[in-house]
């Protein structure tokens, strides 16, 4: 029998980058490395697993954006395009590394691991929602929504409609794609703000996460800390993170990603490698990128890197996996001894995290998921649904304002280098509010359907968490500040537009193939 | 500065001078101050989490190119409006716009008085009232510069309410409210005292479970330390949260530098229908049968039997290049 329960969750996500306008454009690429190294990867996870019949579970939240790119048929196209020409480059790299043993096999490897990429992205007829999908119809992940384009619900708090439309589209695009209603959902940067559980309860979802001290700060006190989820009084459920097992994986000292026999991140051969050579594979400007073959382990605290070995990688991550159990076990067994009842920890973790920026991060999580499977009996894995069926009865309180951004709550979101933007998306939302207001008992259609719809569109866009939080931390700030420019500066001209009878069909069948995403959107939720 | 007022309707602060000395270094204050500060307080204290989150975004050392927008947005909507938002359990954020017309039509009310007046933020503590723009249990003023259009505000008052006036403080003390803002709620920063009878649990109990919470074990340290003593660590430069060897090692100066690889190119032609390889591995040749070979060269003596052999394998030849890199 076991004691209690570990709810692995995984956040996936990437805003919404989409340039048919250009031949090729940088920050697509954030997309098509992310495929390479995270998305394929865990899905080849999860596919061995279920082939060896090692029942597992695991809650996946896809945003909308994210499966929005996958749908895509010019990403799929790119894609396609992106890693054959990786593939082109790792066949030149195992030529060029015949001489040197500690770097050939790796060429190998990468050269492996890119085959396999496009061929699992043919086998998913390039679709990769589909291989979730699948997972989710056998049983093994539970996929749930996000914020339509992963907007910061605490900073829309003076526009309220917006979060609603945020949510209610993210809904509307989960039906569409998975056929079935979400069970719950993840709030963008797990921001809370009391009272929104309002309107996840208006769509019919049943759960959403906080940062443990969104639930240890709450009023009143609860019971079981983070280790049972509460009620908020909508009757949402509401699941805290752990931060001990989270601590594990991002602590500096503990932290496993920082160990010396992983992969180093930051050295690749985009920018190692001599200019001419390498140029065909980076930016058609000739700026030097990242191609995502990387030949080094982190192998200590300074600039000097060793040759990356696969099998101390590996054996690495066993480690970590079997630590990881072991801690969790440990905490299971005092958490029920004094609970009495089984207790349940969160674990909820970047996907990116995993293979992107944690190479091994695939691996160590097939090797915790095999553990618990097979070496022992105290925890089980558990979806956040199969926990509130089992156990329905909660204490009900209410949340503290929280995110599970640095130092917790919004600053990330809301300092010297974004604030500028919060007039220009409020203004826009009370606006949308107005159009929605007067078209919502008059039937549109044609032309001024189109345009309300897709000023909904480009509210949505404007409002990506990401564009903050790219301010923020400082790389690729133009590009965020554009987005947002763009986005608004297209929503403020429909606004115009619709409102003096003026529009431009042109223009709006321009923007439409450009920010083509949410084919289903219906301008009226933004109420 | 907090204000309260006393029983003649002075006002006085209620900070010690040795605080406000610390609130003034803390103070973000006028935008350009408030874009220096965050650029200081950037990257390098950031934690693993943000320089995760900002992996996905990373594609090499180099910036992203320069984007020319088709347009600026408007820097004025033409409406009086505050708006206030929360940042964390004691700093709230202001932004506003007041029209030139709404200023013009005061300077008319008010005559001379207008120009001696001072643009003012009047912060109210409403916490469970119901706020008539009297009542508030407290309020302080902040004075605002002409041009300044947001700020943020230290209300040091965590688990309350708040509401803020854009007005007009004349030399005679009176205020006229321009504009109110929407009310906004700062989160407590600890676990809240209330308990439910039902969900009863012992503090010492309670205490142990919040240790696990926030990630310092399961000793029952003093609750009300826990979580502020995380969040300085987590604002300093402390150890739990602070960034992996993979982030400190791209932050790290390099200084001066030099690399130097070798890389070595073979080529040759031969008949365009015949087979080559070089030491024991085939190789692809061109349409008109010339072949290049790119290897990186290692030190030490390395020979590269270059072998092809005809369409028919009646004929091979095989020519060896020795290749020495030794590096002083």
């Amino acid at each position: 029998m076991n004691k209690g329960y570990l709810c692995i969750v995984l956040h996936s996500h990437l805003p919404f980058v989409r340039h048919p306008e250009h031949e090729y454009f940088l920050e697509e690429d954030w997309f098509y490395e992310a495929i390479t190294e995270t998305y394929i990867p865990l899905i080849l996870v999860f596919e061995r697993l279920i082939n060896d019949k090692v029942d597992f579970r695991i809650t996946m939240s896809l945003t909308p954006t994210l499966t929005s790119m996958f749908a895509d048929s010019l990403l799929q196209e790119r894609y396609l395009k992106h890693i054959n020409r990786l593939i082109e480059l790792a066949h030149r790299e195992v030529d060029r590394t015949r001489w040197q043993p500690e770097f050939h096999p790796l060429a190998q490897m990468y050269l492996a691991r890119f085959y396999e990429a496009r061929h699992t992205f043919e086998r998913y007829s390039r679709n990769l929602v589909n291989a979730f999908k699948n997972f989710q119809e056998l049983g093994k992940i539970e996929i749930i929504t996000c914020g339509a384009t992963h907007g910061f619900f605490p900073l829309m708090d003076v526009c309220k409609p917006s979060v609603k439309a945020q949510v209610a589209v993210a809904v509307r695009h989960y039906e569409r794609l998975f056929g079935t209603h979400p069970k719950g959902i993840w709030l963008p940067e797990c921001a809370y703000n009391p009272g929104d559980d309002q309107i996840l309860k208006q769509e019919k979802l049943n759960y959403f996460f906080l940062d443990a001290h969104g639930v240890l700060h709450g009023t009143p006190r609860p019971k079981y800390g983070c280790f049972a989820p509460v009620y908020c009084k909508s009757g949402v459920a509401c699941f805290g993170r752990d931060l001990e097992s989270s601590k594990q994986v991002w602590s500096s000292i503990e932290g496993y990603p920082g160990d010396y026999n992983y992969r180093e991140f930051y050295r690749d051969i985009g920018f190692d490698l001599d200019y001419e050579y390498i140029r065909p594979y980076i930016h058609p400007d000739g700026i030097r990128v990242n191609t995502g073959i990387k030949y080094f382990r982190i192998s200590g605290p300074n600039n000097d890197k060793s040759p990356y070995v696969p099998d101390w990688a590996k054996d690495k991550a066993g480690e970590h996996a079997g630590n990881f159990m072991f801690n969790r076990q440990r905490q299971i067994e005092y958490l029920f001894d004094w609970m009495q009842k089984k207790p349940v920890i969160v674990s909820p973790y970047d996907a990116e995290l995993f293979g992107h920026w944690w190479f091994e991060g695939p691996m160590w999580l097939e090797f915790l998921i095999r553990k618990i499977y097979f070496d022992q009996d105290t925890i089980r894995l558990i979806t956040p649904s199969e926990y509130l069926a089992e156990n329905p009865r909660n204490q009900v309180l209410t949340p503290s304002m929280s995110s599970w951004g640095w130092k917790g709550y919004n600053e990330v979101w809301l300092q010297g280098t974004n604030d500028w933007i919060y007039r220009h998306l409020h203004q826009a939302s009370d606006e949308m509010t107005e159009l929605a207001h007067t078209f919502a008992h008059r039937h549109t259609n044609g032309l001024l359907q189109r345009a309300l719809n897709q000023a909904l569109r480009e509210l949505l866009l404007a409002q990506s968490s990401d564009w903050a939080f790219i301010m923020a931390t400082g790389t690729h700030v133009n590009y965020a500040v554009r987005r947002t420019k763009e986005h608004l500066l297209r929503f403020s001209r429909l606004y115009a537009d619709i409102k003096n009878n003026s529009l431009d069909e042109h223009w709006l069948a321009d923007i439409e193939s450009k920010d083509n995403i949410f084919p289903e959107i219906d301008y009226r939720v933004h109420q | 500065m907090p204000v309260k007022r006393t029983r003649n309707n002075k006002k006085v602060s209620l900070k010690t001078p040795k605080r406000r000395k610390a609130r003034l270094l803390k103070t973000p204050l006028r935008k350009k101050e408030v874009v220096s500060l965050a650029a200081t307080t950037k990257k390098s204290e950031m934690p693993l989490e943000v320089a995760v989150g900002e992996s996905k975004f990373y594609l090499g050392e180099q910036p992203s190119k320069m984007y020319h927008g088709q347009g600026e947005l408007p820097a004025a909507y033409g409406k009086d409006k505050v708006v206030l938002q929360t940042r964390d359990p004691w700093w709230i954020h202001a932004y506003w716009e007041i029209t030139p017309t709404t200023f013009d039509r005061l300077r008319e009310r008010l005559k001379e008085a207008f120009f001696s007046a001072k643009r003012v933020l009047r912060v109210y503590d409403i916490s469970q009232i119901v706020f008539n723009g009297k009542n508030a249990h407290r309020f302080f003023d902040i004075e605002i510069r002409d041009e300044t259009n947001n700020w943020y505000i230290d209300t040091q008052g965590p688990g309350r309410s708040w509401c803020v006036d854009f007005g007009l403080r004349l030399a005679n003390g009176e205020f006229i409210t321009i504009m109110r803002s929407n009310t906004v709620h700062t989160p407590l920063e600890g676990p809240s005292w209330i308990t439910d009878e039902e969900w009863m649990i012992p503090d010492d109990l309670f205490a142990r479970l919040y240790g696990m919470g926030v990630g310092f074990g399961s000793s029952p340290l003093k609750l009300k330390r826990l979580w502020q003593e995380r969040l300085k660590r987590e604002l300093g430069s402390g150890a739990l949260f602070s960034i992996s060897s993979p982030r400190k090692a791209k932050a790290q100066e390099k200084g001066f530098w030099l690399v130097v690889n070798t890389e070595l190119i073979l080529y040759g032609a031969t008949e365009a229908n015949a087979k080559v390889s070089v030491g024991g591995q085939a190789v692809s040749l061109r349409p008109d049968g010339t072949f290049t070979l790119r290897f990186a060269l290692p030190e030490g003596k390395h020979s590269m039997p270059v072998k092809a052999t005809s369409f028919d394998g009646n004929k091979e030849k095989t020519i060896t290049p020795i290749v020495t890199r030794e590096t002083k």
